[in-house]
């Protein structure tokens, strides 16, 4: 069973202090949504609203065409699995799983029947009569989420359930997550930090920053066409960089780009009439800086640090003005720190931010 | 077999030894009154009228002990003793827990206010209030009861501090985990919290035992009739003259009679008591 989720015109205040500023959004039936974001921009304060753990200032929370911000959190129709897993610790792992249905009343055989269910889907089911003192991190997880499962919610809420995890295991939930919503088609939110968990997990990701969603796509539309330096910034590793522009003139449908690092860009753009150089800044990911062959001229790179992740190498420098930028080359790379490379960009993955952030990007993307 | 060097260094090995001997001493202090309460009470008594020396000579007899089943109230204070002290120890889990949930989990108007003159307790003596007490008592008729015994030691200002104290220690996923889970408020505290508290009920418990039981200010002013008298009164009650030449064997046998229940609690809830003195408790 899942759900559509509507929240609209949705405001969170902590007495004077703002949390959350008129957030609205809709989450489609069966929908894999990540709420990403830094700490502190609400995502999380946003999901318990959903659930039920926060009031609402203003603003109203649906689920399933139904208004919900004002049901205690056990009637909304929604479970949650906590970052720290927020397991009873004096319950056996089947206690745990049928708290919730006990408290609604299930009869007994139905409560075995989706508890012996679930705990053979996550694969847990000896670990049935344990508590959870005795169990990994990974099982505490896979016992959250099968508290959650067992309640056949409308709506999963996750909140960074992940982070506890070491990277092995980590990677190795995030899959069996994706393969769970493929299996359930249950509809998910999953509040995360980590932009390789909502790139790899989401349908759609809301990006949130300072109170407000910056821009909702998928994870394509966020990486490749970001609505502002701020998620262009935030999304992508290693991030975007950015270089101060000096100028901008239009030609016909092409813009001559003015830098003092890189020189003059021509690029097919269609800016608004009125963008201003002043504040405004080019974005470009290091995977469309190209580090030519050697003999080829292009713009000079001195480069300061070269990491290489073995299939591929990144070259941290800086331009003949100072700015600094970071260049993608291929695992074979024998580029070293002090040297000066030659490197061109791919002029139609640029993007343009205007001094207020917001993006513009270049006819070819 | 690999061995941890740093345990066997010769400067930790002579700190390791003065504490044992600081530890032997204190215990030797501590044990030596309580030896001599043993071998008095399995001492006849007319010997002990010569000269309480006599506790390191045979014969020895379990005569004083024999005397408790047949000439003695103590039975009758023991009985007292064990309702005031299961009473009083039942009573201030219950209400310490009620109160500590309330002040750690629920929102209410002067709640910290409260708190504060609730810990203000701690610092009150008994004897600062004993005489309004009496008076108290007295108007209500509490005195020479089991409620009038028991009543006073219900507030443990200690008590509602340390089950505070505990409830905030719990995660507040764990109570919002419940609720996602559709369980009620009292539902919450019963099945979730209130049993990851036992540690600290475990403690409070058996401090609040060990405390009714040894009390003997409050029973020696509420309890007048023979009757009403907890052990510590009644035991008292039982020394027939002032330097104790006369019973000496059998009121060491009474008290030794009326050390056991503390015995056996500390020794089922040694571990608890052990986990509380060491600060472990509140985890």
């Amino acid at each position: 069973m899942s759900a559509s989720i509507e929240i609209t015109n949705v405001t969170k205040h902590y007495g004077a202090l703002s949390v959350l500023d008129d957030i609205s959004l809709s989450i489609k039936a069966g929908e894999f949504v990540v709420f990403l974001g830094p700490s502190g921009c609400g995502k999380s304060t946003l999901l318990r609203m959903i659930a039920g753990l926060e009031d609402v200032t203003a603003g109203t929370i649906s689920v399933a065409d139904r208004r919900v911000d004002t049901l205690p959190p056990g009637k909304r129709g929604v479970a949650m699995v906590f970052q720290s897993y927020a397991l009873y610790p004096h319950m056996t792992v089947a206690q745990n799983m049928s708290f919730g249905l006990e408290n609604i009343g299930l009869p007994k055989p139905e409560i075995e029947r989706r508890v012996s269910q679930a705990a053979a889907t996550l694969e847990i089911a000896h670990l049935l009569d344990r508590k959870p003192a005795k169990l990994s991190g990974g099982q505490r997880q896979r016992v959250a989420i099968g508290r959650a499962i067992v309640k056949e919610p409308k709506a999963f809420l996750f909140d960074e359930p992940l982070s506890n995890l070491d990277a092995a295991l980590r990677g190795r939930t995030r899959l069996e997550l994706a393969q769970l919503h493929a299996r359930l088609g249950s509809t998910m939110i999953f509040v995360t930090h980590d932009q390789v968990e909502a790139m790899t997990l989401a349908d759609r990701i809301v990006i949130m920053h300072n109170r407000k969603i910056e821009q909702i796509g998928t994870p394509m539309e966020i990486y490749r066409r970001p609505a502002s330096r701020f998620v262009a910034g935030f999304v992508g590793s290693p991030a975007m960089n950015f270089v101060p522009l000096t100028s901008v003139t239009s030609n016909g449908g092409t813009i001559n780009i003015g830098t003092s690092g890189l020189g003059d860009i021509h690029a097919a753009f269609h800016l608004p009439s009125g963008f201003s150089p002043d504040g405004a800044s080019l974005g470009i990911r290091a995977e469309d800086v190209t580090v030519l062959p050697a003999g080829q001229t292009g713009i000079a790179l001195k480069a300061e640090v070269v990491e290489r992740l073995g299939d591929r190498t990144l070259i941290y420098g800086h331009l003949s003005d100072g700015t600094k930028l970071t260049a993608e080359t291929d695992g074979r790379s024998e580029a070293r720190g002090g040297d000066t490379l030659q490197i061109a960009l791919d002029t139609t993955a640029i993007h343009l931010f205007d001094a207020a952030g917001t993006a513009h990007h270049s006819e070819g993307d | 077999m690999s061995m941890d060097q740093t345990t066997y260094r010769p400067e930790a090995l002579t700190g390791n030894r003065t504490l044992l001997t600081i530890a032997i001493i204190l215990s030797i202090v501590m044990m030596a009154p309580v030896a001599w309460l043993v071998g008095l009470s399995i001492k006849d008594n007319k010997e002990l009228m010569l000269g309480t020396e006599s506790v390191f000579e045979l014969p020895y007899t379990l005569a004083n002990y024999v005397n408790i089943l047949y000439s003695s109230q103590v039975f009758g204070w023991f009985f007292n003793s064990l309702v005031v002290a299961i009473g009083q120890t039942a009573g201030v889990l219950i209400l310490a827990s009620l109160a500590g949930y309330a002040f750690a989990r629920l929102e209410f108007p002067f709640r910290r206010t409260i708190f504060v003159i609730v810990l203000f307790g701690l610092a009150v003596p008994e004897q600062a209030v004993i005489i309004a007490r009496h008076q108290m008592f007295n108007w209500f008729g509490l005195h020479n009861s089991y409620l009038g015994l028991m009543l006073p030691g219900l507030s443990s200002a200690f008590g509602v501090f340390l089950m505070t104290q505990f409830f905030k220690a719990i995660p507040k996923e764990i109570d919002e985990a419940a609720l996602l889970d559709n369980a009620s408020t009292l539902r919450i505290f019963w099945k979730v919290l209130l049993p990851l508290t036992l540690p600290a009920q475990a403690t409070l418990g058996i401090f609040t035992f060990l405390h009714a039981w040894n009390d003997y200010w409050w029973p020696l002013i509420s309890a007048t009739r023979k009757e009403m008298f907890t052990l510590t009164i009644g035991i008292a009650s039982s020394q027939t003259n002032f330097a104790q030449s006369e019973g000496l064997g059998f009121l060491s046998a009474q008290a030794v009679f009326a050390s056991l229940p503390v015995l056996i609690v500390y020794v089922i809830f040694q571990r608890h008591i052990v986990t509380a003195v060491s600060g472990g408790a509140v985890k």
